[in-house]
């Protein structure tokens, strides 16, 4: 049960529970930017590893955080969007999530209650963010404000993938949140999964024994 | 060499893109019909363009006629081989600001983000740029909040 959560074959999720490793996932609708953000933080450091059976890719990158080097992955969906929801494994064991809109679509505003919705049923507590991509194209939405995510508390990003501007702050500030909250998890989403993993086992010995003892318990009657 | 591009577009038959420039120099505006060859309703249009654009005899004429752009024509080229209308082929490009775009197929995405392309590549700041900043911050935060004509009443921060 747990197997079907995690299991991507080519990916052992489980590298995520040591400490260096860290899973930053990118949320949002198709179009808004995600894979052109990835890139523009990335640079020459830019090789996407395209995994096309699960329709995702995945970017890795090393920082320096406090005086720990750590190593992240960052996953980018490439085409499940399309389902409007995600495979479970994507959020499985993920210690931050970033999620865009492009300022030029509204729907895709609209579409991140969603996909907010979808992330805390998979994770709770994680770190999260709403990026508002694309105000190259017009640098008065800055003026509005934005209102999903205020009551949440998340912060907010005005960036802009192609001129760079908020990029490698969003970034560098969302890699920060997830070794935080690594070293102080307050989701018990897998831990959750493992004990029930334990639950389902120890329920049917517990059957069993309930069997017998009802019998035992039974028998005295009938005598 | 300094040729101005002022516009183009493709001609059918016999398959080529056509181009309208300025000689810089002698202000003349010329006509150049730049034939596409080997090209077929299969062929890789991206590919196809990335050819023309650096072909020896035509790219000083195509220096302001950006990747995406000759994209777009070729494509619209293949579609007319494919039988498909003018019509067709300029609708898939348009942008709605209003269409749900995860509804779309990977070809049908790639012409829109291909569209997105142009103001994408005009905005971009790349790492040869002079003026360029990697890590390029500004700071949005105003002192009076605006309410987002985005967020309905109802949707009370969703
Ligand atoms: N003007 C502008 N266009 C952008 C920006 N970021 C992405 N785009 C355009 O949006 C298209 C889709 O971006 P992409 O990263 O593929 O979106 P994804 O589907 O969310 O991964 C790209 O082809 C670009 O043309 C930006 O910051 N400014
Ligand atoms: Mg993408």
């Amino acid at each position: 049960m747990a197997g079907d959560v995690g299991s991507i074959p080519e990916l052992d999720q489980k590298k995520y529970d040591s400490d260096e490793q860290v899973k930053i996932i990118c949320l949002g609708d198709s179009a808004v930017g995600k894979s052109k953000l990835m890139e523009r933080f990335l640079m020459d450091e830019y090789r996407p590893q395209q995994l096309s059976t699960y329709a995702l890719t995945l970017y890795k990158h090393t920082a320096t955080v406090g005086n720990k080097t750590v190593a992240i992955d960052f996953w980018d969906t490439a085409g499940q969007e399309r389902f409007q929801s995600m495979h479970p494994s994507y959020y499985h064991k993920a210690h931050a999530c970033i999620m865009v809109f492009d300022v030029q679509r509204k729907v895709t505003y609209k579409n991140l209650a969603s996909w907010y919705k979808e992330l805390r049923e998979y994770r709770p507590e994680i770190p999260c963010c709403v990026v508002a991509n694309k105000i190259d194209a017009d640098l008065k939405v800055t003026q509005r404000s934005f209102n999903f995510g205020k009551k949440q508390g998340l912060p907010f990003y005005f960036v802009s993938a192609a001129d760079g501007t908020n990029v490698v702050k969003m970034f560098r500030e969302m890699i920060k949140r997830a070794v935080d909250y690594k070293q102080n998890p307050s989701d018990f989403m897998d831990e959750v999964l493992q004990e029930l993993e334990n639950f389902d086992l120890e329920k049917k010995e517990d059957n069993s024994e309930a069997d017998e003892v009802g019998l035992k318990a039974e028998s005295p009657e009938s005598v | 060499m300094s040729f101005e591009a002022k516009r183009c577009g493709v001609q059918f038959s016999p398959p080529a893109i056509v181009l309208i420039y300025e000689h810089k120099e002698t202000k003349h505006v010329r006509k150049r019909i730049i034939p596409v060859r080997n090209f077929s309703k299969y062929s890789d249009y991206s590919m196809a363009a990335e050819r023309l654009k650096n072909h020896t005899r035509h790219r000083d004429y195509l220096e302001g006629v950006s990747q995406s752009q000759l994209e777009k024509l070729h494509i619209i080229l293949r579609d007319h081989m494919q039988g498909l209308s003018l019509e067709h082929s300029l609708a898939s490009f348009r942008l709605d600001p209003d269409e749900d775009l995860n509804k779309l197929d990977d070809k049908e995405l790639a012409r829109k983000k291909g569209q997105m392309d142009e103001l994408f590549e005009k905005n971009r700041r790349q790492k040869d740029d002079p003026d360029f900043v990697y890590d390029l911050e500004k700071d949005f935060t105003k002192p009076t909040q605006e309410k987002c004509s985005w967020d309905d009443v109802s949707d009370d921060g969703f």
